[in-house]
C-alpha cells in the first residue's frame, strides 16, 4: 500500500469503561490474569482486531495465540485489510466497528475520535501504564481532552546511516543543519551518494518536511494559520529551503524510485544517509542482514541546544464503542495483555519502535542514541497531525511537496502552493 | 390488441431487474446525490449547506487539473486503443498462419487483473528498464519513467497493453459478420485493399466501432486501478484522474460530501460525452 | 488473388505485437521462479533450477486454498445468475424497444454505466450491511444486478440480428412468451452468453474495490484482495510476490485457454445464423 506506514503507523486501541458513561472501568487487570484453569464463565467471546500494519502480521499473530492459551474464553482474530482507510470508513457504515483497533494517529483515527467512534477511557487504569507525554499527544491531536486511545509505540524521524560507509568518509555525528550538509556535500565530492531517496511515493517527502517545518513553525503556528496571522510562504521560508538543499543532494533518479526499492537500495550500500522513520529499520534489516545501522536526530536548525526530534505515536490502541459489556470487557483484557512489558517490548522491537509502556527499553542498539531525546521530552509532533483532514489525508500535500521539488519549483512557489491547498481544505471541511 | 397480452410476460421479465436494479444502484446513488449538498464527512454530523461544495469544485485547481489530466488521458488512450485494436482485428482476420495461437495471445491480457498488471509493469518501469537502459548507456532511459513529467505515457502503455484486447475481439467479431464474397465481389472489380477497407470493412464494422469508442472512452473517462498501482497520482498531482481524487479525498481525505458533489459533476460530464459520442458516431454508421 | 497466400505483413505485425504482449508474462514467470539471489545474478535469464519455495511460501502465506475457493464461489454464482437473468430481461427490452416503457428501461440500465462507483459506495455499504448482505451473497447479487449496465446493451446488440420470424411462427403454433425464450431464443444467444459469461467471471474474479468495501470478514476474502496486502507486506522480496501474482493470474487464464475458442467459434456461428 501506498500510504503505509507513513507518519504515523498508531495502533488504537481505545479502551472501553465498562458502562457507557462516565466511570472509571472496573478494570479487568485488577482480577490477575485467570490462568488456564479459570475457563471462561459464559459464552464464549470473539473479538475483531483490526491492525494497519502489514510487516507485523506474524508478530500479531503470536501475541494472539499466546493470549488466547491464556484466556480460553476469548479468541481474537486479526483483520489486516489491504487498505485500513477505506475498510474503516466502510465499516463505520456498517455499524460493525471492529472491536479493538490498532492503528496510526491519522486522519480516520482523528476524524472517528472526534465523531465518537471509540470508546473514552478517561479514568482507566491502564493510562498510568503509558507514558503522559504522549497521551496527551492523542488528546491534542483530536482537539479534546479525553482519551480515546492509548500509545503503544511511538517511532522518531532520525537520520538513519550505514556505519560502515559513514566510517569510509570519515564523518562526525552532525548537530546541525550546516554540518549535515557540509557532509553530504563531501560525499558528494569524494563521488559518493549521501542520501537515496523513495520519492516516487510522495509521502516519503513528509518524513523530511516534518522535522524542518516543526523546528521553524513554533507551537503557536496553527492557531494562527486558523486565524489568518500566519502562513505557510510567511513562516516557513526555511524549511522550504532546506528541503530544496535536501533535495538536490539525492540520486538522480529520486522521484522514480519507491519506497521498498529505496529501502532496498539502502540496504546495498548506496548511500550513506538515509531519511526516514524508524519503523523503516526492520525492513532495511531484512533486505540486508548484515548491514550495520545507527541514527541521528534530524538535526533540521542551526541552534542544536532548540532542535527537537519529531515523534508520533505510531500505534494507539483504541476500543469500539459498541454497547456490549462483554466484548469491552475482553477487549480490556487483551490490551492489559499487550501492555505487559514482555509482551510491549517484543512488539516494540519486532516493529523497530519506542515502547511507551513504562520501564520497557528499546532493544534495537540502532536507535539507542535516540532514547535520551524521548526522556527528556525533547520532541514534538509531526506537524501534519494538525493539518485539516483534507489536507493531511490522501497524499494531498505530499503531493504538492513531490510536484513543486521534482519540478524544481521556488521555495515561495512551493510554499504558495501550500497556503492554497489550506485555504481549499479548510473551506469544504 | 395482440400487444396488450404479448407486453405481460415482458413485464414480468423485466420488472424485477428494474426494481432491484433501483434499489441496489439508484438509491445508493441519489442518496450520494444528496450528501454532495451537506458538510457531511462519512460519519458524524450531517449538515446542509447548499451549493457550496459546487462552487468550491470550480475554484479548485486539483479538481480542475483533474479534469483536464483526465480528458488528455482518455482521448489518446481511446484514439490508440481503437487504432491498436483495428489493426489486430484486420490482421486476425486476413490468412496467417498460426491464427488460432495469435488471438489466444492478443486476448491473453484481458483476463488479468488490472491491479496485478499494474504491479507488474511498475516493476518493469522502475527496475527493468532503468537497468537495461544503463547496461546500454541510454541515457534518456535510466529514469523510471512513472517519476518524470511523462509518467501519463506510462499509464497510457499499461491501458493500450490490456485494453486493446477487449476491442480486438469485438472488432474481429464485426469483421468475421462480413462474408466473404462480398470481397471477391469487390476484388473482381480491381479495388485496392486500402480502397476495400474504406468502401466496403469500415461501414460494415461501422456499428462495433461505436461500441468500441463509445466503451473505451467510457472506461478511460473512469481510470483508477492503473494509477493506484503505477503512480498514485505522481508525481505532484500530475496523473491524478478524476475517479482518483474523488477516490482518495472522498475517502481518505474526509470530503466525502464535497467529493460526492464531484461525482455528480463528472457524472454529468461523463453521460454527456457518451451521448454526444453515439449521435455523432451514429450518423455516420450504415443501417441495421 | 491476394487471399490466397498468406498475407505475411500481418503475420510480422501480429509477431511483434506478440512479443510485446508476451515480454511482461515472461518476465513474470522468471522473477517467480528464482531465488532473490538469482534474481540479482541475471533479470531475464532462464534459472538452473525452479525455486519453488517461492510458491509454498507464498500459499501458506496468503491461505490461497481457501481464497481461491472464495474466489470461485463469488465468481461462480456471478456467472450462471447474470447468464440466465441479463439475457431474459434483455430479451424482454429487445422485442419493445417501440414501447417508451422499455426504451426508458434501456437507457435507464445504459446510463448507470456512466455513475462514478465511488459517488455510490458509503450509501450502499450502508444499506447492504442493513439487510445482513455484507458478505459474499452480497457481492454475488451486485454483480448480477450492476452487469445489467452492459449485459443488456451487448445483448440487445445481438437479439436485433436474430430473425422476428422465427418467434412469430412459433407464436403462431401456441407458444408462450416464456416458452418462446427458454426454447428458441436463449439456446440461439449462446454465443452471447459465452461472451457474457467470460466477461463477468473476469470482472467478478478480477474486481478489486467492491470486494474491498464490502467483505468485514477476513476468511471471505477474494484472490486480488489477499495480493494488495501480500504485496506490501512481502514489498521487499519481489520473488515471492512475483510467484503469488502468477498464482493470482494463473486459474484465469487456464480457464480462458479452455473457453477462448468457444467464444470466438460461438461468435462467428452466430454471425452465420
Amino acid at each position: 500500500m501506498y500510504r503505509k506506514i507513513v507518519t504515523s503507523g498508531m495502533i488504537a486501541l481505545s479502551i472501553a469503561a465498562t458502562g457507557c458513561g462516565q466511570s472509571a472501568a472496573p478494570s479487568p487487570s485488577s482480577n490477575p490474569a485467570p490462568s488456564t484453569a479459570s475457563s471462561g464463565s459464559g459464552a464464549p467471546v470473539k473479538l475483531e482486531f483490526l491492525q494497519n500494519k502489514p510487516e507485523v502480521v506474524g508478530e500479531w499473530n503470536h501475541l494472539i495465540a499466546v493470549f488466547e492459551k491464556r484466556n480460553p474464553g476469548i479468541t481474537v482474530q486479526q483483520i489486516n485489510p489491504p487498505n485500513t482507510d477505506t475498510v474503516l470508513q466502510a465499516d463505520v457504515a456498517k455499524g460493525q466497528v471492529p472491536d479493538v483497533i490498532a492503528m496510526g494517529a491519522d486522519a480516520t483515527y482523528i476524524a472517528m475520535a472526534k465523531n465518537g467512534i471509540f470508546k473514552s477511557l478517561s479514568g482507566s487504569s491502564e493510562l498510568s501504564k503509558v507514558s503522559s507525554a504522549y497521551t496527551k499527544m492523542l488528546e491534542d491531536e483530536v482537539g479534546k481532552t479525553t482519551p480515546y486511545a492509548l500509545p503503544y509505540t511511538v517511532n522518531a524521524v532520525p537520520v538513519i546511516y550505514n556505519v560502515t560507509l559513514f566510517k569510509k568518509y570519515h564523518l562526525t555525528v552532525p548537530t546541525t543543519w550546516n554540518q549535515f550538509m557540509a557532509e553530504a556535500n563531501r560525499v558528494k565530492r569524494a563521488g559518493g551518494t549521501p542520501f537515496y531517496n523513495g520519492f516516487k511515493d510522495a509521502w516519503t517527502l513528509a518524513v523530511s518536511w516534518n522535522p524542518l517545518a516543526a523546528n521553524e513553525e513554533g507551537s503557536k503556528f496553527f492557531a494562527n494559520l486558523k486565524a489568518g496571522k500566519a502562513s505557510f510562504a510567511k513562516d516557513l521560508p526555511k524549511a522550504a529551503a532546506r528541503m530544496q538543499q535536501f533535495v538536490s543532494l539525492g540520486q538522480p533518479n529520486q522521484f522514480g524510485v519507491d519506497y521498498n526499492d529505496a529501502n532496498t537500495a539502502f540496504a546495498n550500500g548506496k548511500s550513506v544517509f538515509y531519511v526516514q522513520g524508524i519503523w523503516t529499520l526492520p525492513v532495511i534489516r531484512q533486505a540486508n542482514p548484515h548491514i550495520t545501522l545507527s541514527t541521528f536526530v534530524f538535526p533540521a536548525t542551526n541552534r542544536p541546544a532548540q532542535t527537537k526530534m519529531v515523534s508520533g505515536v505510531d500505534s494507539l490502541l483504541a476500543i469500539a464503542n459498541s454497547g456490549n459489556a462483554a466484548k469491552e470487557k475482553a477487549a480490556m483484557k487483551f490490551i492489559d495483555f499487550l501492555l505487559e512489558r514482555p509482551n510491549a517490548s517484543a512488539y516494540a522491537s519486532i516493529a523497530g519502535l519506542f515502547s511507551t509502556v513504562k520501564g520497557v527499553q528499546p532493544t534495537d542498539i540502532a536507535i539507542k542514541p535516540l532514547q535520551p531525546w524521548i526522556d527528556k521530552g525533547r520532541v514534538v509532533d509531526f506537524p501534519d497531525h494538525y493539518y485539516p483532514p483534507a489536507m493531511a489525508a490522501g497524499n494531498q500535500y505530499e503531493s504538492i511537496l513531490q510536484g513543486a521539488l521534482s519540478k524544481k519549483a521556488s521555495p515561495q512557489s512551493l510554499l504558495q502552493q501550500l497556503d492554497n491547498l489550506y485555504q481549499q481544505s479548510a473551506s469544504h471541511q | 390488441m395482440v400487444r396488450v397480452m404479448r407486453s405481460l410476460p415482458y413485464t414480468i421479465m423485466t420488472l424485477p431487474a428494474v426494481v432491484l436494479f433501483f434499489y441496489f444502484h439508484t438509491l445508493p446513488a441519489l442518496q450520494g446525490m444528496f450528501y454532495s449538498f451537506t458538510n457531511w464527512n462519512g460519519f458524524g454530523p450531517v449538515n446542509f449547506i447548499g451549493l457550496k461544495n459546487y462552487i468550491g469544485l470550480f475554484q479548485d485547481p486539483q479538481v480542475l487539473h483533474s479534469y483536464a489530466f483526465t480528458f488528455e488521458f482518455a482521448i489518446v488512450t481511446t484514439i490508440l486503443v481503437n487504432i491498436l485494436s483495428l489493426m489486430i482485428a484486420l490482421a486476425l482476420n486476413s490468412r496467417i498462419k498460426f491464427s488460432k495461437t495469435f488471438k489466444a495471445i492478443y486476448f491473453l491480457p484481458y483476463v488479468l487483473s488490472t491491479l496485478i498488471v499494474g504491479f507488474i509493469f511498475n516493476y518493469i518501469f522502475s527496475n527493468v528498464i532503468p537497468q537495461v537502459a544503463q547496461q546500454l548507456h541510454i541515457i534518456a532511459l535510466t529514469q523510471n519513467i512513472l517519476g518524470t513529467g511523462f509518467a501519463w505515457v506510462g499509464i497510457v502503455i499499461v491501458a493500450a497493453w490490456q485494453g486493446a484486447a477487449f476491442n480486438t475481439i469485438l472488432y474481429l467479431a464485426g469483421l468475421q459478420t462480413i462474408p466473404e464474397d462480398v470481397y471477391e465481389a469487390s476484388s473482381i472489380d480491381g479495388a485496392s485493399p486500402w480502397i476495400n477497407f474504406w468502401q466496403i470493412t469500415f461501414p460494415l464494422i461501422a456499428p462495433f466501432f461505436t461500441i468500441n469508442m463509445v466503451l473505451a472512452a467510457k472506461t478511460y473517462l473512469q481510470v483508477f486501478d492503473q494509477i493506484v498501482a503505477l503512480t498514485n497520482g505522481g508525481p505532484g498531482e500530475a496523473t491524478q484522474s478524476v475517479t482518483f481524487v474523488i477516490y482518495t479525498n472522498g475517502l481518505g481525505g474526509g470530503e466525502f460530501a464535497y467529493q460526492s458533489a464531484n461525482s455528480v459533476v463528472y457524472l454529468i460530464v461523463l453521460v454527456t460525452v457518451a451521448l454526444i459520442q453515439i449521435r455523432i458516431l451514429q450518423r455516420r454508421e450504415m443501417q441495421f | 488473388m491476394v487471399r490466397t497466400k498468406y498475407n505475411w505483413l500481418a503475420t510480422v505485425f501480429l509477431i511483434v505485437g506478440a512479443v510485446f504482449i508476451l515480454f511482461p508474462m515472461y518476465m513474470t514467470i522468471m522473477v517467480a521462479i528464482k531465488s532473490p539471489f538469482e534474481l540479482a545474478q541475471s533479470l531475464l535469464g532462464i534459472p538452473a533450477r525452479i525455486f519453488w519455495s517461492n510458491f509454498t511460501q507464498a500459499i501458506s502465506i496468503t491461505h490461497y486454498g481457501q481464497t481461491f475457493g472464495n474466489s470461485f464461489f463469488i465468481t461462480f454464482f456471478a456467472v450462471v445468475l447474470t447468464i440466465l437473468t441479463n439475457s431474459m430481461v434483455a430479451y424482454a427490452i429487445a422485442r419493445n424497444m417501440h414501447s417508451w416503457i422499455f426504451k426508458g428501461m434501456y437507457y435507464y440500465f445504459f446510463s448507470a454505466m456512466f455513475v462514478p462507483f465511488p459517488i455510490i459506495m458509503l450509501p450502499l455499504v450502508r444499506q447492504m450491511s442493513a439487510i445482513g448482505l455484507a458478505d459474499s451473497i452480497g457481492l454475488i447479487i451486485l454483480y448480477v444486478v450492476y452487469g445489467l449496465s452492459f449485459n443488456v446493451f451487448v445483448y440487445i446488440g445481438y437479439l436485433r440480428s436474430i430473425p422476428l420470424e422465427l418467434e412469430e411462427a412459433a407464436w403462431v403454433d401456441g407458444a408462450g412468451r416464456w416458452t418462446i425464450f427458454w426454447r428458441i431464443i436463449f439456446p440461439l444467444l449462446g454465443p452471447m452468453n459465452a461472451t457474457v459469461g467470460i466477461l463477468t467471471a473476469l470482472w467478478a474474479w478480477n474486481d478489486f474495490l467492491l470486494p474491498l468495501v464490502m467483505l468485514s470478514d477476513p476468511n471471505q476474502y477474494t484472490l486480488p484482495l489477499v495480493q494488495y496486502a501480500f504485496q506490501s507486506q512481502y514489498s521487499t522480496n519481489y520473488n515471492l510476490a512475483f510467484a503469488s501474482y502468477l498464482m493470482a493470474l494463473l486459474p484465469m487464464v487456464v480457464v480462458y485457454v479452455v473457453f477462448q475458442r468457444w467464444i470466438i467459434n460461438g461468435v462467428t456461428k452466430g454471425a452465420i445464423k
